[in-house]
């Protein structure tokens, strides 16, 4: 009998055991190939930026070099000899691309996401998201170099208001000067991911609950208050996902810097590629630049996850 | 009035072709050169060349440039044409794959990086030369497998950046200038200067190079000081001289700019002189001027990397661009100038008495070539850096 029972009880466990394995071999195999992509092509050339930005001015050719923090010393610490406020105010100006496209984005992409998930057809509304979206299926690279022909001087939009002035008698509008300006830089920015704005907004608004709306209406609320009081903070996580999201992508934009800003317009992810391939080839002073990027855009992200609205970004 | 002239008017279409190609191609390549990967390992794996000379071998290189019948050239964007491509596949039954970069330092890099282990033939220009020597990056020419290094004027049978042509066989030359829209300047610009008289009046329609030494060079030799100035004090009077005109100048550009300039959106840019004649030749209400005070004349040459995986195309290559017909086949279609003696004697007229191609001696003699500036790259690197902050 206490055999059989015995017999019986190494059975469960050898069930449990089983059990346990198979509980175990699931996930593995399905985040192993994630992992091992991530570890071999995000974790581990992060380490070697960070082991080559260690070594002061290292340059390709080097064969090693004395560590040091020479790198961030010179970019950070004005008592180093080496010290040169540029690299602040280049950090500076990318902060400030990145904040006022962000915040452009939000003005713009609110109403256009409110309107998309409150107001619009049911119907119509999977077509209009899509719509929206489509000017993502063409190269960023394209997308900017079409600006250049909408704000260049004699391009397109002067074209227009030259136009639309010989339209009305008595009114002279006047023209733009933008490309290579930091307006053209704000342009170009807003315009590449004011998609992923109302993209998140529009998945947060969704899960609005309109009852509440009405709610608020019927205890006397007027619609400005109702949308203060009701719906702004019903969406804030959703709101600081997108803002978040859209700060980190302009923060480390290259392209739309490069070709729009013109002769001032350096941002950190220039000044990181001048160091690759400028004269100097300062990897180790490159390397540092980028993980100042690498860690701003960290710890974006960290803020994200802690106050973001997960599912809205996950959804968009 | 400038004639109103841009992408979607179909007027400016049968200009798409070289020009914007370049553009898109600079900017690929450009942005290509972000994700570059910067291994460790890469770095030290640079010194190898030097302690292990089998490294020339063809066996050693990539995979892809590995086959016999396969040329990988890595060059600038228009300096090879499919006519003298398709002559030289015929030849030679060796296949071409041309691959391009838009800077010296963009193609170093990824030299360095190990991503240009398929190329046997770069394009560097003379001062990348000697930078790639010091670094044991080029393998030495065998002069028993070169055919006619004689048809080269003497002026480049022993250049500075390679004594001997031990590396190197001089591909073209040509100088950096002024290019501008005759429409819109009424007068002619003979001088550097010129871009500082008239700053305001050309506010935001002037481009300068997007190239450190050939812009920083340029205000230097405008100050009366070399191009190759390695005194710190006299880069930083050319930095104080550049940001003078910095507010009215437009972006720094090395391509892209031909639009612009044709629209009138822009009247006056740097260029480099093959660049400039390629447009003049499409459009004749550009011109281009070399500076009276002198500008950087540079030759841009044939090289063999000791990574190369193919060297016996590659010394089919070196042979088929030192043939004269061939060397004046390239003058004739890509306007560089040909440093082959005989090649030149062949070209017409036209050609060689146009002064814009091949300058006259007494204004070359002010011209100067850009040479390594050693240590003090980090000073023109960090006034460059602030010029295009401020």
């Amino acid at each position: 009998m206490s055999a059989s029972l015995s017999k019986s009880r190494l059975q469960g466990l050898g069930t449990t055991i089983r059990h346990r394995c198979q509980q175990l071999l699931g996930p593995l195999a399905l985040l192993g190939p994630a992992g091992i992509w991530l570890l071999l092509f995000l974790v581990l050339p992060t380490l070697l930026i960070l082991d080559i930005s260690l070594v002061p001015d290292l340059r390709p050719e080097d064969v090693g070099g004395a560590y040091g923090l020479g790198n961030y010393s010179r970019v950070f610490n004005p008592f180093d000899p080496r010290f040169d406020s540029v690299y602040l105010q280049v950090i500076w100006r990318s902060v400030y691309y990145a904040t006022v496209s962000t915040i452009a984005c939000l003005v713009l992409g609110f109403p256009v996401a409110y309107w998309l998930a409150i107001m619009a057809p049911r119907r119509w509304r999977n077509f209009l998201v899509v719509a929206f979206i489509l000017p993502l299926w063409t190269s960023s690279l394209l997308r900017s170099y079409a600006w250049i022909s909408i704000l260049r001087p004699t391009g397109l939009l002067n074209t227009f208001i030259t136009w639309l002035s010989d339209l009305i008698p008595g009114v002279d509008l006047p023209t733009q000067n933008w490309l290579y300006s930091s307006a053209a830089v704000f342009v170009g920015l807003t315009y590449n991911f004011l998609p992923y704005m109302v993209l998140i907004l529009y998945a947060s608004l969704e899960k609005l609950d309109i009852s509440l709306l009405e709610a608020a209406a019927d205890l006397g609320a007027n619609p400005r208050q109702t949308f203060w009081k009701v719906t702004v903070p019903q969406t804030l996580p959703g709101i600081a996902a997108g803002c978040l999201l859209v700060f980190i992508t302009s923060m480390g934009d290259f392209v739309v810097p490069t070709l729009l800003g013109g002769a001032s317009s350096m941002t950190i992810s220039r000044l990181i590629y001048n160091q690759f391939l400028g004269i100097t080839r300062n990897w180790g002073l490159g390397s540092a630049l980028s993980m100042i990027l690498i860690l701003a855009v960290s710890l974006a992200i960290a803020l994200l996850l802690k106050y973001g609205d997960r599912d809205s970004v996950k959804e968009a | 009035m400038p004639r109103k002239r841009s992408l979607y008017l179909p007027s400016s279409s049968r200009r798409l072709g070289s020009t914007r190609r370049r553009f898109l191609q600079g900017s690929a390549a450009a942005i290509a050169g972000v994700t570059l990967s910067n291994c460790r390992q890469n770095l030290s794996n640079q010194a190898a060349p030097e302690a292990d000379p089998a490294a020339t071998t063809p066996e050693e290189g990539g995979a892809s440039g590995g086959d016999s019948g396969v040329l990988h050239v890595y060059t600038w964007a228009d300096y090879t044409s499919d006519e003298m491509v398709n002559a030289f596949t015929e030849k030679t039954g060796i296949e071409v794959i041309v691959d391009i970069y838009d800077s010296n330092e963009t193609m170093l890099a990824k030299m360095q990086a190990g991503g240009g282990d398929a190329y046997s033939i770069i394009y560097p220009s003379d001062y990348m030369v000697q930078q790639m020597i010091e670094l044991n990056m080029l393998t030495k020419i065998d002069k028993e497998r070169v055919t006619g290094l004689e048809n080269i004027f003497d002026k480049w049978q022993d250049p500075v950046y390679d004594p001997g042509n031990s590396f190197s066989t001089p591909f073209a030359w040509g100088t950096t200038g002024l290019l501008y829209n005759t429409d819109i300047l009424t007068d002619t610009p003979t001088d550097w200067d010129y871009l500082w008289e008239n700053s305001s009046a050309l506010s935001k329609r002037m481009t300068l190079l997007n190239d450190v030494r050939e812009t920083m060079g340029m205000v230097l030799k405008s100050l009366g000081y070399s191009y190759n100035s390695t005194n710190p004090a006299e880069i930083e009077e050319a930095y104080e001289r550049l940001i003078e005109i910095k507010p009215d100048l437009a972006s720094f550009m090395s391509f892209g700019y031909e639009d612009g300039l044709l629209s009138g959106d822009l009247a006056v840019v740097m260029a480099y002189s093959v660049d400039a004649l390629s447009s003049i030749a499409e459009d004749d209400t550009l011109n281009y001027v070399i500076p009276e005070s002198g500008s950087s004349v540079w030759t841009d040459t044939l090289v063999i990397p000791t990574t190369a995986p193919n060297v016996d195309a590659a010394y089919e290559w070196l042979n088929f661009n030192l043939d004269p017909a061939i060397a004046q086949l390239n003058t004739e279609t890509l306007f560089n100038a040909t440093p082959n003696k005989v090649a030149y004697e062949n070209l017409s007229d036209e050609f060689k008495n146009d002064e814009k191609l091949f300058p006259p001696e007494d204004l070359l003699a002010k011209c100067e070539g850009i040479a390594p500036v050693g240590d003090a790259a980090a000073v023109f690197d960090e006034f460059w850096t602030r010029a295009t902050s401020a």
